[in-house]
């Protein structure tokens, strides 16, 4: 059972804690949530992210909504809590194609791969140590991450509840 | 929940325009079914696009949409999101039985459902453009069955790199004498787009 305060990570949004806390990320089809978790300070941070990159011409007011603001934000942020970020296990899901039947469905809304790749591409970049993701596919996701045990788990329609990894826990 | 306040008389306008177009979607369907389609009225919401998913308010119910992007004087995409109880009163009419489970959703169904979306979301814009003279020409439609809040909040990331807006429209187009089971209308247009329809209906902007 989840012992800590559940903190549910609406689209866009950005959350960070110390001590156990069980982050939500309720629905992702394109989206992504990514969970970070520094054990030995029990700073943990979760990122609902919405886009691949900001926009070049426009002013960003929610960093947690593209993965090239949001990661770094969140990073920020859990350094300022005490978090070391050589120590991070990160684990994160999403980035589904739902709209998976039509004529056109194989060339529109295709935003879900990209976003995997850009988040791929970020974690590379910026040397996270990824215990577990699961991105692609037709299926909405919901992610919860309960900081205490470190279980992460993804639940579908049609597949229902599985544990994706472990990280260490706070 | 940032509902963007549209003024009184833009409000008032966005609604007609809604009413007409789902009232013409209930019709097509009546004639696809050659059942009697009754609809509410709608309730509109003009929401930052962050915040459409929470317009169901953290749901995880099964629904099935239709998703279709419009072209011509106003661009942008609809979606019509409905209860998975209103899609089997609609599969066991159309095909003649009902999957009973998401997993159960086979060609047949997943092709019925393409069509009654694509006559829904066709009459809907059809009625717009006829009411405003604005040409919003219909595209392929493409169909999901999951979580309500999945198939949103991905609605909801496409209008944003479109740089579309988000109104949302709560109605239920459903059989007459089948139990009340709410879905949603998406119309995203484009805010240029948006100007030009009420303008038609003779609202400026800044009212």
């Amino acid at each position: 059972m989840p012992t800590g305060t559940v903190l549910s990570v609406g689209m866009a949004e950005i959350k960070v804690a110390k001590g156990p806390v069980v982050y939500s990320c309720l629905g992702l089809g394109s989206c992504i949530g990514l969970c970070a978790i520094d054990a030995a300070s029990g700073v943990s941070g979760m990122v609902h992210i919405m886009l691949p990159e900001a926009f070049k011409d426009k002013p960003v007011e929610k960093p947690g909504k593209f993965a090239d603001t949001g990661l770094p934000e969140m990073l920020k942020l859990m350094e300022k809590q005490g978090a070391d970020l050589g120590r991070l296990q990160v684990a994160y899901a999403g980035g589904a194609q739902v709209f998976n039947f039509g004529a056109s469905a194989d060339s529109r809304l295709d935003v879900g791969a990209r976003n995997a790749t850009a988040v791929e591409a970020l974690v590379l970049k910026l040397r996270l140590r990824v215990l577990g993701k699961d991105v692609g596919g037709s299926s909405g996701r919901t992610v919860t991450v309960d900081t205490s045990t470190g279980v992460c788990t993804v639940r579908t329609v049609k597949a229902g509840e599985a544990e994706l990894c472990r990280l260490k826990s706070v | 929940m940032n509902t963007q306040g549209l003024g009184l008389l833009q409000s008032s306008a966005v609604k007609e325009m809604a009413n007409i177009g789902l009232g013409h979607a209930a019709t097509a369907l009546a004639g696809l079914t050659g059942q009697t389609y009754v609809m509410d009225v709608p309730v509109v919401e003009r929401l930052v696009l962050e915040d459409v998913p929470q317009f169901v308010g953290g749901r995880e119910d099964v629904m099935v949409a239709v998703y279709m992007d419009f072209e011509g004087d106003v661009v942008g995409q609809t979606a019509y999101v409905f209860p998975w109880d209103s899609a089997q009163v609609l599969w066991a009419t159309l095909v003649g039985k009902a999957p009973a489970t998401p997993d159960d959703v086979d060609e047949l169904a997943a092709s019925a459902t393409l069509e009654v979306g694509n006559i829904i979301c066709s009459s809907f814009l059809n009625a717009i453009s006829d009411l405003t003279g604005l040409r919003m020409h219909a595209t392929p439609p493409m169909v999901s069955i999951d979580s309500v809040t999945s198939i949103l909040s991905t609605v909801a990331a496409e209008a944003e790199i479109r740089d579309l807006l988000g109104l949302v429209l709560e109605t239920d187009i459903r059989m007459e004498g089948t139990p009340r089971t709410p879905g949603y209308f998406l119309c995203m247009p484009n805010e240029a787009g948006l100007s030009l329809l009420l303008e038609r209906m003779g609202v400026s902007e800044a009212a």
